[in-house]
């Protein structure tokens, strides 16, 4: 395991904090980086493209229901063979144009995850292919299939890992408008969009709604007592009966917009209302509606699979924004500056979402009560709790009794006249199989999670291994009788230590230590001098922008992750990490080590990637607005230059009446609704 | 290496149910074994289908089946066949008989009502000394059982003690040592029989990432030193029941000894055999015995434990496989091997995705590190005498120079230490209490690593020693044995 690496002291860790530089410049080239070329041919053997192609093309056919574990499976062994991607990709390729329409969802599905896990290089890969992949099969599929892969589309739009197009902006258009129509979801066209005149599908209304409802009922799953995702789905259902019984053009286009801003709401919170790094990773755990802010080497969208019970609700970051930016931005400086600034954003504007659209008479007024329904959904689900931990131990009490019921003597004649009923308890007790190593679970609640927690540690061994190629494992010290005496963790993990001389598992602690100290240096920030507010500064030593946030609490514009030496305003991790480099060696290791560590993971790149990355202040995308936008602009960048006009927003419905492109109304909106509902009231 | 179809020489075996596959490998060769259909087991380890098992370092297996099944096996094996007569019946009904006493321990600890219960039953998780002659399957007996108990789904991770020092369990051949087991062990080779200790590989199995708790005995033979070995066991008796004092859930798993066979008969020293079943007895709070195929030995047991203990006797399984001298060697050789190097086994031809032991083919590949070192910077001893008679042999009345306990201080400047290709135990460090410490606290530590002495410059006062990763070992104690290797 490598929580006893030996590494921390040995030569190999420096190597390797070399090999996976931070992720300070851009990370699209970074795993290009790590993927190819090929590692080293692993000392004992290797495979071969052609037995490759067999292999993997076999274990493809036998993808033929929607199998978690099998996916799973073919998933990992796609990134173990990262540099076989196009014998993959086409393999998946022939592989869903040959199979009948029904096992296709489950081919799209394996798709989907390897883009999504893996990333590069195989969203580059696939990207080549799945727009007439996509619709070629979406033509062939029954209507409930077709609404599975429209739920899939959606994801698409913020698969990848930094939040963007899974397979860039063209397919994702292509795809949606072939799914859609031309109507309101072309790219090119969505200035039309906003101004009314394009078409929107019922259908697509309809598609994006049952999106957004289920991500709302996951949530709700997840937390019962969110009575704000209540709202929603109560809100959300009285929508589709609407739809269903038909509305007009218009409105279908006001619901629409109303939706995206519910799934954006849904978005991690914007760094903006936050006050520390901190907190606002707490936030995210009991939030984890963004895939980059998963724990590290998760699947994270496997557990958004239909069939799964505990999912994790898909965001989707809509796809307008970015290129509609400067189009749309003149009018939305007006608009917020002809709104009186009075008037207190609507604490979750989209709970009431529906009564400001029948206010607005988009709607007619026939919907039913709320509050009655929101409090039977919530007893039902506590209910379900309950009750899945009696079966728990239903099934426990079960099992003893089944044991003491055989009737065994412990002697030398009894064991060897009696016929065990081993298979009973070992096999038959136990259904849900590994498919890697062939330990059994339980199908009940608990076993379901232990299982997945067993296949996530698959996933993570897996691609720890991968990454560690080549670079050289050895045999760990023994405990000492202390740490031997007091382990009793079952995985071992993090408790102890696994050597006599030197603390156990230095990498995590060592990474542990430094998230905190990040998150901490993250916190700091510098007050921002009156009227600077537009002055864009770098860091000194990134050379990267500084980025400025307001902070309700001390109602000031400050610098985020900074610190003021000498007059000059730097980073505070890079200050930080400048001052560690210059003082001596044991600090200068920790500082590599996390930085290894957290390239490795997925989680720690959405952390630094939108840090380091340069992205524009609010001051400068203020300014962008009425130029051109940056070339790539990060969502939390957009996020936080918006923020300030929350203040201004008062009514929705009234700002599209404006003839004000009505997304980004809402998506100004949605912010006081994400800071509602993802960062508790300081 | 590569091939278009399955591989060349592949043949397949139905199983019926309740039969095995047994096999045994000759040095150098290399089995793999895929479950085709069916449900199977190696050793109470269940396979996943398609996947390829392999085998080496002339492993000597078995692939049971309770169901049925079909396997289709690859490579070349000195000996194959199918039995229809295995024990396996009792030793399944031997793991009811101890999830029943794990069950109603728990009960009792959680003070559940007992309602369908006897009241007169044993509230004791078992404890379980496993004794018999040489070739019995004793180690194949405790893995099974270990491997059932794991996988009952509920939560059990019981201790698996080996006090066999000529099998040296997860370290390497002289040490006795104990280790929690919390996912089933597997079978791919002779040199880790009971899963791998820790390695800073990321492992899929916690059997191949264990944490044992090490002593050093230094010698495969039990009548070298039995005072020693009675003083190790009553030492390791103690660390697991401090553990169980933290752990008290843990405990409802029990624990089974693997005992060496010396325990159980050999030529003279009688004596010792029964002081050593004692000190196991004592030490581990033992309330079963089994007695693996041996009618006089659980007579023996029976009379000097049956009234305060349960000794029962188990059938031995006809696939266990006599061993020679030289096949231990080479096992000793193996185990070294693999503490240094990891599991590194050839996968027979055609086979190009496999796993051993559970882990993918190159993921239990090690890299040791050879360093020089000088003389002073580690402290080596050795217990006792090198070559010395037992005390029962001396003269009446003649007393021994050196004690059989006591450390000898040995310096590698002079020729003839016996230093070179030795293995060299390296102690954990001394109580840091000075007054805490006391002349043989040597004995008394546990072990962290092996290291090999490959070279020793006298003129220079300079060793090179290979040593298991980078970790330093300056200022360390060690302790040399009977062993030795050469790194070939």
């Amino acid at each position: 395991m490598s929580l006893y690496s030996q590494n921390h002291y040995g030569q190999a860790s420096y190597t390797n904090a070399f090999i996976h530089p931070a992720p300070h410049s851009g990370y699209q080239y970074q795993y290009q980086q790590l993927s190819p070329p090929p590692p080293p041919p692993p000392p004992v053997f290797q495979l071969d493209p052609i037995s490759f192609r067999r292999e993997y093309t076999n274990r493809l056919a036998e993808l033929n229901v929607n199998s978690r574990p099998i996916i799973q499976n073919l998933s990992m062994l796609a990134q173990d063979y990262s540099r076989f991607a196009e014998i993959v990709a086409q393999c998946l390729e022939a592989h869903i144009r040959r199979v009948p329409p029904w096992m296709k969802l489950p081919a799209f599905y394996l798709l989907d995850a390897i883009s999504k896990n893996v990333y590069d290089p195989y969203a580059r890969h696939f990207a080549a292919f799945v727009i007439p992949l996509f619709l070629e099969t979406y033509g062939q599929v029954d209507e409930n299939i077709r609404s599975k892969m429209e739920e899939m589309l959606l994801t698409w739009r913020t698969g990848a890992p930094n939040g963007k197009e899974l397979f860039g902006v063209p397919p994702q258009v292509a795809i949606e408008r072939g799914v859609w129509g031309d109507g309101g979801t072309t790219l090119n066209t969505s200035a039309n969009f906003y101004s009314g005149s394009g078409q929107i599908t019922k259908s697509q209304v309809l598609s994006e709604l049952e999106f957004t409802l289920g991500q709302k009922e996951r949530a709700l799953q997840a937390n019962p007592y969110d009575t704000t995702s209540q709202n929603h789905v109560n809100v959300l259902h009285q929508l589709r009966k609407l739809i269903e019984a038909g509305v007009s053009q218009e409105e279908l286009q006001q619901i629409l917009s109303q939706l995206r801003t519910l799934v954006r709401s849904a978005a991690p919170p914007p760094p903006a209302p936050i006050p520390t790094a901190q907190t606002q990773w707490q936030h995210q755990t009991p939030y984890p509606t963004q895939p980059q802010a998963q724990p590290p080497f998760q699947h994270p969208n496997l557990h958004s699979y239909p069939h799964t019970t505990a999912s994790i609700p898909m965001p989707y970051h809509n796809v307008y924004e970015n290129v509609k930016m400067e189009g749309s931005s003149t009018s939305v400086v007006q608009s917020s500056t002809s709104t009186p600034t009075s008037n207190p954003p609507p604490p979750t504007n989209i709970a009431n979402l529906l009564s400001t659209l029948l206010k607005a008479g988009v709607v007619s007024a026939n919907g039913t009560p709320l509050g009655a329904g929101a409090t039977a959904k919530e007893e039902a689900s506590q209910q379900s709790n309950v009750e899945s931990i009696d079966h728990e131990r239903e099934a426990s009490r079960g099992y003893r009794q089944a044991i003491l019921s055989q009737q065994i003597q412990l002697t030398s004649s009894d064991i060897i006249r009696k016929r065990p009923q081993i298979v009973e308890f070992l096999y038959d007790q136990l259904t849900a199989q590994c498919k890697q190593c062939g330990i059994r679970f339980a199908d009940t609640v608990v076993g379901k999670k232990d299982m997945e927690n067993h296949l996530d540690m698959h996933f993570r061994q897996n691609r720890k291994a991968n990454q560690n190629i080549g670079r050289g494992h050895s045999r760990s010290w023994f405990v000492g009788v202390e740490d031997w005496v007091h382990n009793t963790s079952v995985d071992l993990k993090g408790k102890g230590r696994a050597d006599g001389f030197h603390p156990v598992n230095p990498k995590a602690t060592a990474a542990a230590e430094n998230a905190k100290r990040e998150a901490e240096l993250r916190a700091l920030h510098v007050v921002v001098p009156s009227g600077d507010e537009a002055k864009p500064i770098s860091c000194p030593i990134c050379k990267e922008t500084l980025k400025s946030e307001f902070l309700e609490d001390d109602e000031d514009w400050v610098w985020k992750n900074a610190v003021m030496k000498e007059d000059r305003v730097y980073h505070a991790t890079c200050h930080a990490e400048a001052v560690a480099s210059t003082n001596n060696l044991a600090a200068r290791l920790r500082t590599e080590m996390a930085t290894g560590s957290r390239s490795g993971t997925p989680e720690a790149q959405s952390m630094s990637v939108p840090l380091s990355r340069s992205t524009p202040p609010r001051a400068t995308l203020r300014d962008s607005m009425s130029k051109s936008p940056s070339r790539s602009p990060s969502l939390e960048s957009k996020l936080a230059g918006m923020k300030r006009k929350v203040d201004h927003n008062d009514s929705v419905i009234s700002g599209e009446a404006d003839g004000t492109p009505p997304f980004k109304k809402l998506a100004l909106s949605s912010l006081s609704t994400v800071s509602d509902m993802n960062v508790p009231k300081f | 290496m590569t091939s278009e179809d399955k591989p060349v020489d592949a043949r397949e075996w139905k199983l019926e149910p309740e039969t095995e596959y047994r096999f045994e490998l000759d040095p150098g060769t290399s089995l793999a074994i895929k479950l085709v259909r069916g449900y199977a087991e190696v050793f109470g380890a269940e396979l996943a289908e398609g996947k390829y098992y392999i085998f080496g370092s002339e492993c000597k297996a078995a692939v049971f089946t309770w169901q049925g099944c079909v396997i289709e096996v690859t490579g070349h094996a000195s000996t194959e066949y199918l039995s229809e007569e295995t024990p396996m019946a009792a030793y399944a009904n031997l793991h009811i008989a101890f999830e029943q006493m794990r069950v109603r321990a728990l009960r009792t600890l959680h003070r559940s009502p007992s309602y369908d219960d006897d009241p007169s039953a044993n509230t004791e998780p078992p404890r379980v000394l496993i004794l018999g002659p040489e070739n019995s399957g004793k180690t194949t007996v405790s893995k099974i059982l270990i491997n059932y108990a794991v996988r009952a789904g509920q939560g059990w991770s019981p201790l698996l003690v080996n006090v066999d020092p000529s099998e040296g369990g997860w370290s390497a051949p002289g040490a006795i040592s104990v280790a929690p087991v919390h996912s089933p062990l597997p079978t791919c080779s002779p040199a880790n029989p009971l899963g791998s200790a820790a390695t800073s590989a990321p492992t899929a199995l916690s059997s191949n990432a264990l944490l044992p708790l090490v002593y050093w005995y230094g010698h495969a033979e039990i009548k070298r030193n039995p005072l020693l070995m009675d003083r190790l066991i009553r030492n390791m008796g103690e660390n697991v029941n401090e553990k169980y004092d933290v752990d008290i859930e843990g405990r409802m798993s029990g624990l089974v000894v693997d005992t060496p066979s010396s325990f159980a008969s050999g030529p003279g020293a009688n004596e010792h055999r029964q002081k050593l079943i004692k000190a196991c007895v004592d030490a581990f709070k033992i309330n079963v015995i089994l007695v693996v195929g041996h009618e006089k030995l659980n007579v023996e047991m029976q009379r000097t434990y049956g009234a305060h203990l349960t000794v029962v006797k188990i059938p031995k399984s006809g696939g266990v496989v006599e061993l020679d001298h030289g096949y231990r060697e080479r096992v000793h050789n193996y185990q070294l091997h693999t503490y240094m190097y990891g599991q590194i086994i050839q996968a027979p031809p055609g086979i190009s995705s496999a796993t051993l032991g559970g882990e993918a083919l190159t993921d239990l590949v090690l890299s040791p590190s050879s360093t020089v070192i000088n003389f002073d910077d580690l402290s080596i001893f050795r217990i006792g005498a090198e070559t010395m008679a037992p005390s029962s042999a001396l003269p009446i009345g003649a007393a021994r120079v050196v004690s059989e306990m006591q450390p000898v201080p040995i310096d590698p400047a002079q020729s003839g230490s016996g230093l070179l290709n030795a293995v060299l135990a390296i102690l954990a460090p001394p109580n840091p209490d000075e007054n805490e410490r006391y002349d043989e606290e040597i004995l008394d530590l546990t072990v962290t690593g092996f290291l090999i002495v490959t070279n020793i410059d006298i003129p220079h006062r300079k060793m090179t020693i290979l040593a298991p990763n980078q970790g330093s070992v300056v200022g360390k104690t060690a302790i040399v044995g009977s062993f030795e290797w050469q790194d070939q």
